[in-house]
Order: structure tokens, then sequence, then C-alpha cells
């Protein structure tokens, strides 16, 4: 049932040379500062750096001790101090009063600043500002690619989302810039590149003065690459390509982000899923053979599968019965570990799926997806917003109710005014009144907004209403309201085909388009944006589309010649999503691949899902 | 004391000087002041005499320089702190004073010249005599230079007196030239030129290939060769007999090579033919002679004759040229201003544009920009045209040398041209067009390079004109807002301020309200402001729901004073949850009065309250308070979740029709269930019910419920 790949898939670079030289540079910063020191770590980064360089070479490189960067004074009291951290203020700040305070204790030390991946010239504004810019050395680790799996790369951004989309910070782009650049040198240049979006541009922009300044060093190779697609989270100013973040997830793997959280790769299983009084912290990627054969199915499959899994395990194990003694020394010294390793693994994930069972019933998940499919079909709209409204007063949970607020304005072009300000006092009341701070963000970032009938509507409006009399009026406006409604979303849906029309049920079992991502209801606006410029190898004959989604602008195509590309790289698309993308939207492409004998490679600022999406733009008190 | 003014000087009105004696002194001398170096300290320090020296030289050791010099019949080696008598080995006795000395190219050699007539040669450190020579001329000599070769171990010096030039070395006899006017000796690497107003020669040691090949009756395989060649564009045979004789030497290759480093070395053209002539002959006869000394013998030739002509007056010889490097050479060229001819060599000798090319446009674009009678149009416009987008061609470099000129425009113009925004911006900062430089900056997406310029621009611009730089630019406000954010808060409001940015204010202070103030009073002050700016930002809602929560801090305060507890900073909804679950039920609901908390809202919280509180009286009463806004499933649905199914099913009975099969779900009365959905006809309900029909108890239900459906199907 699993999807196995075509026989003719291309294969995948080795991209594990990118951790190689990510550790490789580590150690060469750290032996940088000769002798003992003790490492302070940003708790963001301790993830990514766990699946680079383990404690153990750490210690190697003469680490004594390791702490987190947070906001208390250190214990260390070793002569050197390392700090590995994001280049942030706060954590500048944090740096400057260690500093200082040793400064006041007479004390000396060696200091380093380690930023990653990049440092900003604001971070050493402010360390000459709290007058330790001559005590601290500072240096910059390049590590922007972790390989979290062996098609996908996250460069482990999540601020990326808020800095520039929300704050209109532009200073990550440099960053991505960078790390295409690293790629095409790695794994030579791309034949074909297209985009769409503002910051894509952008970032592409950067990516080719890069590859001009040192040209000469990729020209000569051979791209193991044929295609590469840059795009925004979101693509068009009226945003409505969040609606597939928005959306729950019901794919495994998206699933599994939604309820346990993957983070940087692995995830915590806590004791109701492994069944026992420990938590487990599991690495989920293609080395786990029972999560590889689940991770892109509708989850309704799932359980069924596991089980057949298990059935089939229990015959394999059955198999020794009637075993001899030369067999079954076989059986042990070669079959038995990876049949156990199957088991540990098979019952781990059939305890993830119970517990997703149950936390998904405890909130009438069903009601859920029908209220998410209403909006995205753009019908019951009255019922869906007093669901939401329920929702918000029965204070479920904070971001779910957001979510949904989301969801109900992208699909609808904005709220109407007189549901804007309801359920924004009702959520108010429920959450706290420092969610006036999220409102006022999800505005400027174009998530949560109220509609304004379009001027020339409003005069055609006042005109036809001194025409009649006011009952009618009242229903005119309604009318007319409604036609404003006739979203973008609607529109581009409409013409991109992303909600299909099914007669009968949709086979989730056997998916017929990148729709089954979402139970059949939403083909991922990205994917499908994808799989349309794939095939006409050019944004010629989406005119509209691009136009809809406001980015005449910003698409772009760039063709080089191919002769140096072989018929398998061409089969090799590499993704960038600026800004994160979902489980879901990586579970449709690869889906897409298989029907296409494509092979995608996700590279991602962050992946992210509805409620990391929701959260960047909240405003939680100190 | 009349006289004190006796030695006063006027000098203009107001000013006088004097001159008075400090002491009267003899000095134990034999020389005159005049013929002695003189040193003194200031602040009254002591005064060094020494006698002039009668020559010095400064020579180079361990890379530590010395000075040698002779004073009388001594000589001293002076360094940096100390001073030391030294005595060369083996110099003749009989010296009273040193006239010259000369220290070799290479710093490895000395030659001393006495007024004996005397030359001691021997090495720099002092320690070894190489040879000696008695010229028996007593004059001093104009000059004296060593003449040697790298890689040679012939050792000779060559003295100038007025009319006479002599090369002595380590042989008895010396060679004597009649020099016919004044002349100057210039040391070279590998040998020695002499110009005088007429004439520029170059002596030299014969180099070991020419004069292997060129010695009278040599037999040598480069002679042979050569002969060979001549022969043979004679047409004679004999060229065959020399060749074969080379060959059954087999010293065929060493022939060639030979010619080829001879001619090298050979200052006429017609030379160097005949010598490359004849080499190529013979690589004629070889099967693998690597051809590259061949071809860069022919470049490098060309090269040199090329600089050689007069009209240039570069007289390098070939290892002089080698030892120089053809970088250098393009150098001297370009400060000659030569940029044709250096051209002209790079495009000649391939060399990559970076190095070549580029580098001699970007020197003539250098100094282009200095001739001032041209105008910044026609000077941009030439450098453009003739440099284009070469690359490796620094645009920005040219530009900082039309400011340097003080060319200002010039220099934006040329600007325009470069590429790379990073180049651009610091010149333009230099230049003061700050905005400019951030317009470049911002075009640049180096958010690094728009955070320099804004910091310039704020200290260089007052406050409102840097605020209305940022204005125009958002990217750089939203850059420099971030800043401010985490370091530099009063700011930021500043520029909301500047912008009249109320919506944002608003948000700031309720920021502010959180994290910035402690006491209520100065969160509710914070609150007010926050409220005022959202009413000029005409964002009702905003203000009034500050308002609210104005209105709710204080009433929190109210209630921890009088009840305890924890009220602050709960929301309203917890506010009044936490009332209930407390037992103030009359303050709830005066809350839910006063804040016009929805009846829906209302029954909810209740509904959650009270059975959270398990008080199923309370909730009982409650519920028939009046008809339930949200139904009674929820009352249901929390019972059972409570795992009360004894309240669940008093109001089972009361839910609506529609959710009526659920409710008898929930409280796992599937018979009655069953009952209704069949009433209902209705299908969904009915496999509703069917998918809780369990096997053994429900059978019955199930059997129903196939009934009814085989029956509707039949209607």
């Amino acid at each position: 049932m699993a999807f196995p790949h075509r026989p003719d898939a291309p294969e995948l670079p080795d991209f594990s040379m990118l951790k190689r030289l990510a550790r490789d540079q580590l150690i060469y910063l750290l032996e940088q500062l000769p002798g003992k020191k003790d490492l302070f770590i940003e708790a963001d980064l301790m993830s990514p750096l766990d699946r680079i360089a383990n404690v153990s070479i750490l210690k190697q490189h003469e680490v004594d001790k390791l702490y987190k960067v947070e906001n208390k004074p250190a214990l260390s009291s070793n002569e050197q101090l390392c700090f590995l951290v994001r280049p942030r203020i706060k954590n500048m700040r944090y740096i400057a009063s260690l500093v200082n305070a040793d400064k006041l204790a007479g004390r000396t030390r060696k200091y380093k600043v380690i930023f990653s991946p990049q440092k900003f010239y604001a971070c050493e504004m402010v360390l000459e500002e709290e007058g330790i810019y001559g005590d601290v050395s500072c240096d910059e680790w390049a590590f922007s690619l972790l390989p979290l799996d062996v098609d996908l790369l996250s460069m482990e951004l999540p601020e990326f989302f808020r800095d520039y989309f929300l704050e209109g910070d532009q200073r990550w782009i440099n960053t991505v810039a960078q790390a295409l650049h690293l790629l095409s040198t790695l794994y030579g240049p791309f034949p074909n590149c297209y985009g769409i979006g503002r910051c894509a541009k952008m970032a592409y922009e950067l990516w080719r003065n890069l590859e001009e300044e040192e040209d000469g060093e990729t020209k000569g190779r051979r791209p193991e690459i044929g295609h590469i697609f840059l795009l925004d989270r979101g693509i068009s100013v009226s945003d409505v390509d969040f609606v597939t973040a928005l959306c729950s997830q019901v794919v495994y793997e998206g699933l599994v982000d939604d309820t346990f959280r993957i983070k940087c790769g692995s995830v915590d299983f806590g004791p109701e899923v492994t069944s026992s009084d420990k938590s487990l912290k599991v690495l989920l990627n293609a080395e786990d053979k029972v999560f590889n054969e689940i991770r892109n199915e509708h989850f309704s499959n799932v359980f069924g599968f596991l089980s057949q899994k298990a059935r089939n395990l229990q015959a394999q194990y059955d198999r020794r019965r009637g075993m001899d003694i030369k067999q079954m020394k076989n059986f042990v010294s070669q079959e038995l570990k990876g049949l156990k390793q199957e088991h540990r693994l098979l019952s781990l994930h059939i305890g993830a799926c119970e517990s997703i069972m149950k936390k998904k019933t405890k909130q009438d998940f069903q009601e859920l997806i029908k209220t998410e499919h209403a909006l995205l079909e753009g019908f019951n709209i009255r019922e869906s917003t007093s669901y939401i409204e329920e929702h918000i007063d029965r204070q479920v949970s904070p971001i779910e109710s957001l979510r949904l607020m989301c969801l109900l304005s992208i699909t609808e072009n904005g709220l109407i005014p007189k549901d804007y300000r309801s359920l924004k006092t009702q959520y108010l009341q429920s959450y706290g009144p420092e969610h006036l701070l999220t409102f006022s963000n999800l505005r400027r970032a174009g998530l949560l907004t109220e509609q304004a009938p379009g001027d020339t509507l409003t005069a055609v409006e006042s005109k036809v209403s001194k025409l009649v009399t006011d009952k009618a009026a009242g229903k005119i406006t309604d009318a007319f309201s409604s036609l404003a409604k006739r979203s973008n979303f609607r529109a581009i849906s409409k013409k991109l085909n992303l909600i299909p029309r099914v007669d009968g049920e949709y086979d989730l079992k056997v998916p017929r388009d990148m729709a089954y991502v979402f139970g059949g209801a939403y083909v991922p606006l990205s994917c499908r944006i994808i799989e349309q410029v794939l095939e006409r190898r050019s944004w010629q004959g989406l005119d509209e589309v691009v136009r809809l989604l406001n980015c005449s602008d910003f698409a772009f195509t760039d063709m080089t010649k191919e002769d140096k590309a072989s018929s398998e790289s061409l089969r090799l698309i590499l993704v960038v999503f600026l800004g994160g993308c979902t489980f879901s939207e990586i579970s449709a492409l690869r889906f897409l691949g298989r029907e296409k004998g494509y092979r995608f490679i996700f590279l991602t600022t962050a992946v992210t899902n509805s409620a990391r999406l929701m959260e960047a733009m909240s405003e939680v008190k100190a | 004391m009349d006289c004190y003014t006796a030695n006063w000087n006027p000098l203009g009105d107001s000013a006088f000087y004097r001159k008075y004696e400090l002491y009267s002194m003899d000095w134990d001398l034999k020389e005159e002041l005049r013929d002695c170096l003189v040193a003194a300290a200031p602040y009254g320090g002591p005064i060094g005499l020494q006698s002039a020296p009668s020559c010095w030289t400064v020579l180079c050791q361990d890379r530590v320089a010395h000075i040698l010099l002779a004073v009388g019949p001594d000589l001293y080696l002076l360094d940096h702190a100390a001073c030391s008598a030294v005595t060369p080995p083996g110099l003749a006795p009989g010296v009273s004073s040193f006239l010259q000395m000369a220290v070799s190219f290479t710093y490895r050699h000395l030659a001393l010249f006495t007024d004996t007539g005397y030359i001691w040669m021997g090495t720099a450190s002092l320690k070894e005599k190489l040879c000696e020579f008695n010229c028996n001329i007593r004059a001093p000599p104009k000059q004296m230079v060593w003449c040697s070769r790298p890689r040679s171990k012939e050792r000779a010096v060559v003295v100038a007196w007025e009319r006479r030039l002599m090369v002595v070395g380590d042989a008895p006899e010396s060679i004597q030239f009649v020099l016919d006017e004044d002349s100057y000796l210039v040391p070279e690497l590998d040998g020695v030129r002499i110009f005088s107003r007429s004439t520029h020669e170059f002596l030299h040691e014969v180099p070991a290939a020419s004069e292997e090949i060129f010695k009278i009756a040599s037999m040598a395989p480069g002679a042979l060769l050569l002969e060979a060649q001549k022969e043979y564009e004679k047409e004679s045979q004999k060229a065959d007999e020399y060749l074969r004789e080379i060959q059954e030497l087999g010293q065929l290759t060493q022939a060639v090579q030979q010619c080829i480093e001879a001619a090298g070395h050979e200052h006429q053209p017609d030379m160097q033919k005949s010598l490359l002539r004849a080499a190529s002959f013979g690589k004629c006869f070889l099967d693998r002679f690597p051809p590259d000394s061949f071809v860069h013998m022919c470049q490098d030739l060309r090269v040199l004759n090329a600089v050689r002509d007069y009209h240039i007056g570069i007289p390098l010889t070939y290892s002089q040229y080698k030892q120089l490097t053809i970088q250098v050479l393009l150098d001297r060229l370009v400060l000659r201003r030569l940029y044709p001819l250096a051209i002209q060599i790079c495009e000649y000798l391939r060399l990559p544009e970076v190095q070549g090319v580029s580098r001699i446009l970007a020197h003539w674009a250098c100094y282009k920009v200095q001739q001032k009678d041209v105008s910044d149009e026609d000077v941009a416009r030439a450098i453009n045209q003739k440099l284009g987008d070469t690359p490796g061609v620094s645009y920005s470099d040219i530009a900082a040398r039309a400011y340097g000129c003080g060319r200002t425009e010039l220099a934006i113009k040329l600007l325009e041209y470069e590429p790379r925004s990073g180049e651009q911006v610091p010149l333009l900062l230099k230049m003061k067009r700050s905005k400019l430089a951030l317009s470049k900056a911002i075009e640049s997406g180096d958010t690094d390079l728009v955070f320099t310029v804004l910091l310039h621009l704020k200290n260089e611009l007052n406050r409102g004109d840097f605020f209305m730089t940022l204005r125009n630019q958002p990217m750089a406000l939203s850059l420099y807002r971030q800043f401010c954010k985490h370091q530099e808060l009063e700011t930021l409001k500043d520029l909301y301020n500047q912008d009249d940015n109320h919506q944002e204010l608003g948000s700031f202070h309720i920021r502010a309200s959180y994290a910035a103030e402690e006491r209520i009073e100065g969160r509710v002050a914070a609150l007010q402001t926050a409220a005022d700016a959202f009413y000029k930002a005409k964002n009702e809602f905003a203000a009034k729901a500050t308002e609210d929560q104005m209105r709710l801090l204080r009433l929190q305060r109210r209630l921890e004073d009088e009840l305890g507890g924890q009220f602050l900073d709960l929301s309203l909804h917890d506010t009044v949850t936490t009332l209930i679950l407390g037992g103030h039920n009359k303050r709830a609901e005066q809350l839910a009065r006063d804040f016009r908390i929805p009846d829906k809202r209302l029954w909810w919280l209740k509904l959650t309250a009270l059975a959270d509180l398990e008080d199923w009286e309370e909730l009982e009463k409650f519920s028939k308070s009046k008809k339930s806004p949200i139904g009674y499933l929820p009352f249901v649905e929390i019972c059972m979740k409570q795992h009360n199914k004894y309240e669940a099913k008093k109001y089972a009975s009361r839910v609506g029709p529609e959710q009526k099969v659920k409710a008898l779900l929930l409280v796992g009365d599937v018979a009655q269930a069953a009952d209704v959905a069949i009433e209902h006809r209705n299908e969904a309900e009915l496999s509703l019910v069917l998918s809780h029909c369990t096997g053994a108890t429900d059978g019955a239900t199930a059997d129903k419920i196939q009934r009814a459906r085989a029956q509707a199907q039949k209607k």
C-alpha cells in the first residue's frame, strides 16, 4: 500500500556532506580557542547541534562543560568561555552582562562568540555599545543547511517567518542566498530556476550576484539537480497560500507534527505512546523502515497498514517454529535483530496512533475537519462562524481558535465587519486581552482582516440603495458583500482546481491527486503551482494565476542550456520554501514525484505547521 | 643693572631676542670642527664629535642593517645599539685610509679600496677574504661597484676614475677601458650598466651558454648545432656531419638547450634569431623535446625587445626580467603611462584578464579621471566604453581616485557602473552622499550594509531628518525598528510619533503595560495612553478593548484585595470562572453583566465551572433557570466527561430532536437512540447508531435498524 518509488526514479544526491562540512568548521572554530573551555549554547541551536556534533566530539575538542544560554548568571569557573548563539540582540546583552560582571569582579577570561549561521552588524553594534567589543572575539559558523532526511534540508530558522512576513526584516534573505550558493558549489549549477514571491525573487537575485562574484567555480560542473523552485510561504500580498499551512494535517507525518511536534527531525514520544514510564526521543526519517512506509499516508489508512504489518511480523516470528537447529541459528544471527527493531518501531507507531486517536476524538476532530472543508469550499459560512465562536467560548485552545479565524478570513477575503469585531471580542474575553497585539500582527500580515467592500462597489451600492426601499437595500448590500466575498482564494482555487470535484467518496487508499493530503478536500496551492510550472517549464499560460496572486513582478524563470544536465538530474527538483513548509506539502510533492517520475528535494527555512505559524504571530506576556 | 638689556636685540616692535654664553670651551681635537661629524642631544644633552669618515656603506646581514664606516685606518661596524672596530682578514699592511667601499648586489660581498691603491675583496661578514689586487693607482676612484652574475663563481669589481675603467678580480691582470666621457656606474643583478652623456653600455661576465657556443674553436654541442644550422642554410652537406657528430655524442638535447639559453642573453635581435633558428633546427631531430622552453624564450625575447626599444628605453637583460617578473614590468609600463604597450604585452602573453588587461585599464581609468580639462560626462563615458564589464575592474576604485582628485560628481557617475553595491556604499558615505548610499545599500539586499549606512546617517543628521529619511525607505525603517525594539525602546516610540502611526503607538503602550510597568497604576496609565492612541488611529475596537482591560485590571485588583487569591492578568472568562469556582456566584453574575458577557459564553462557562465543582444540584438549578442558549447536549457531554451517567441522563431527555440521537448514544442508551433514529428516518443517524452497536448486547437493536432500513428502501 505504501507507494514504492518508480524504478526509474532518480537517485538523490548525498547530503551528508553538508553535515561533515558543518562539523569540520565547528571543530576548527573550537580549536581556535585552544585549551579547556565552557560552551554556552543557545536553546534553539541545541537540537541542530546535536545532529552535527554530539557531546563526545565536543569533549574531544576540549569543551569542558555545556551550558544553556538563558537569563541567569553563569556558574562557569572556566578561564575560557565560548558562546554558540544565533545573531540576536538579546544574546548580545546576555554575553555583555556576563563579561561586565567579570570586569567588576576584576576577573579576566577569554570570551569567544560564534554566531550561527552568520553575524549581523547590529549584534556587533550592541557589543560595542555595551563596551565589550574589544573583550570578545567573534566568529561565524556558517551552518545553514541541516539535512533532516534524505530529501529534506532545513535551515532551522523559524524566526525567518516572523522577521520577514511580519516585521519586514530582510536580513535572513542573504543567509538563504549563501545557502543556495553553497548548494550550487557542492552539487553543481541548477540549469532551470523558477520562482514566485517577492522574497523568492530577492533571494534569487542575491544568490545570482554571489555566483557572479565568484564565477568560474561552478561553471565546469555537471549539474546534479536539474531544477530549482523558490517560493515564499506567503506567496501573494493577500496570502492565500497560508491556507495550506492553516489546515489540520491528516497525513501521518503531519499529524505527528501537529500532535507531538517534530523538532529538528526527531520527536519526544511521551509515556502514553511508549506504554512505559519513560519518554523516548525518536528520529523520524527514511531510516525508520516502518515510519517511511506510513509517513505520507492519510491517517485513516495507517492503522490498517500497521496491523497488516504486525501480522506479517508475527508470521515471520512464527517461521522459527518449524526450524531445525541450523536454520534457527541462521534466523537468530541474521534476521532476529532486524525483526526486533521493526517490532520496536511498530509498537511505537501504534502507540503514537492510539495517542493521536485519543486526542482527536476528545476534540471532536470530525467536526473540526468538516468545518475546515466547509470553509475551503465556501459554504455554510454562518455555521462555520458559529462553530468558531463556540470554539472560542469553550476555550478549546487559543492557537486552534486563532487558526480557524485566520482560515475563515483568508478563504472569505476577510471577515465581515460584524464578525470581525465579535470574534475578536470573544477571543479577548476567553484568552486574555494581550491578544489585541496578536490581532494587530495578524492584520499586518494579512492573515486576519476585515472585509472592505471595494470603493466601486460601495458607490454602486449607494446609488442602488437610493432607488429601493430600506429593506431591499439591506438585501442588496448583502448581495454586494457576497460579491466582494468572491475572494482571491476562491478565484485561485477555481482557476487551479484546488478543490477537486469528486463524485462519491474520495478514495484515500488509492489517491488520485495531491488533495489526498487534506482528505481529498484541497490541493496545496504551492504544490499545484509547482506542478503546473514544471509541466510547462515556465509561467506561460499561468498569467491569470500570477495576477490573482498579485505576483506579476515576482514570478521568474531562468533556463540555461541543458546539454550538460543528464536526464536523470533533470528529474530532480529542489523546492525552496522561504518561510517554512508543512509535512503535508512535502507528502503532496512526494506523491506528485511518484506519479510523474520526479524526485523532489525540499529546502525550507524551517518545517512549520499551523500552530507554529500562529505562535509566531502571537504576542504572549513576557 | 643698567646694562642688563645690552644683549637684547629687537625684532619688530614688541619682541627681543638675546644670546649669552654658557661656557668657554676648548676641544681636545686635531681637526677643525668642520671636519667632524657632530651629534648633540636636546634638553642640554651630551655632544658627540667624530672626525668625518672617509667612506661608509650599508651592509645587510640576517635581515639586520649595519653600517660599515671607515675613519682613517680603522673600520667600524655600527648597528642600532653598538659600534665595534673590525679588521678585514688578510688586509695588506700599510693602509692609512680607506677611499672607497662597495657592497655587491646581493649584499654578500664587500670590496675595499685603500689609499695604497690596494683592493681587498671578501665576504660582507668580513670573515673571509676572496682575493686582493693592487692597481697601484693612489687617486681615489670616482666609483667602485661589483660586477657579478647569479650562480656564477666569478667575482669582479669595476673601478672607475675620471677617464679610466678597470675590471679586477681573482687574477693577476686587470681589464682596462678608457672612458671618453664622464660616466656613471649602475650595479645590476648580472652586471654593470655604464652610462654617459652619449652612451649607455652594459658590462657583464659572458654567460656560460654564450661562452660555450661562441668561444673560438668551441666543440660544445651548442656551437656545433649553430654551425650545422648555418651549413644547412647554405645547403651544404656539412650540416649533416655536424649534426651526426652531436647525435653520436648524444648531446642534441643539450645543444638545443644551449642555443635557447644563449639566445636569451643576446641583445641583438639578429643574433637571437640565428640562435633560436639553430635551436628550432635541432629540435626537428629530437623525438620528445618539451616545447615550453623554446616557446617561452621566444615570447620573453619578444617582450624584451619591445621594451628595450629606444622609444620605451627599459634596457632589461633576460636575467633581470626573470627576476623582476612580468607583473612588475607591467607596473613599470603603467607608471610610465605606456598603457597600449602594456595591454599588447598582456594580450600577447595571454595573461588572465584580472591580472592583465583589466588591471591596466583600471590604472588607465585612474589616470584618466585626473584629466581636469575633460568634462565629467566625457570621462565617465570614455571609461565605460573602454572598460565595459571587463571582469576584475573595480569601478569603485576608479571612483575613489576621482573623488581623491576632488571630482565628486565624476565619482558618482562612475559608481553607477559599479555592479556590486557593497563597493559603492562606503565611498558614497565618504563623499557624504548618505541618502544615495542608503538607497544603494537597500538595492544590494545586504542588511548589514543598510545598517552601516543607517548608523552613519543617525550620527550625521539630526533626529528629525533622520526619521524623515527612514520614512521614505520602508526596508530600512523596518530594519531599524527591529533594532530599536530590542535596544532602544524610546527611539521606537519617537519613530511612531514622528509618523503619526497611532496604531503602532497604541500597541507599543500596550506592550509596555505588560513588560515595563509593575504597579497597577502604571499599567492602567499605559493602557490609557494606548487607548488614546487607538482613538487617534480611529481603531475604536482596540480603544474599547483597551478600556475594558483597564476596567478589568482595576476590578481584578479589587477582587484580590477583597477576596484574596490570584486574579490579576486573568482573562475575563477566567476571572468569572475563578469567581464561580470560589463560590462567589453573585460577583460572577455582576461581572458578566458589567462586561456584557454574551449568554452563550456565560452558559458554557457556568456549565464547565459547575461540573468541575461537581455541584450537580446547582447545575440542575442553572439548567432550569431559563432555556439554554447552547442546547442541552453540552450538559450531557460534560456530565459524561465527569463520568456521571446519572446526571447525564437527566439532560439527555431535554436535548433537542436534532441532537437527540447523539445524546442518547453518549449516555449509552443505544436502543432508545435507535428508536429515535428510526423515527427520524435519518440515514446518517441510523449508521451512527449502528456503528455504536456492539455485537452481543445490541444484537436486537442492530437487527431493528436493518429492518427499518429495509423498509425505508421498499417505500
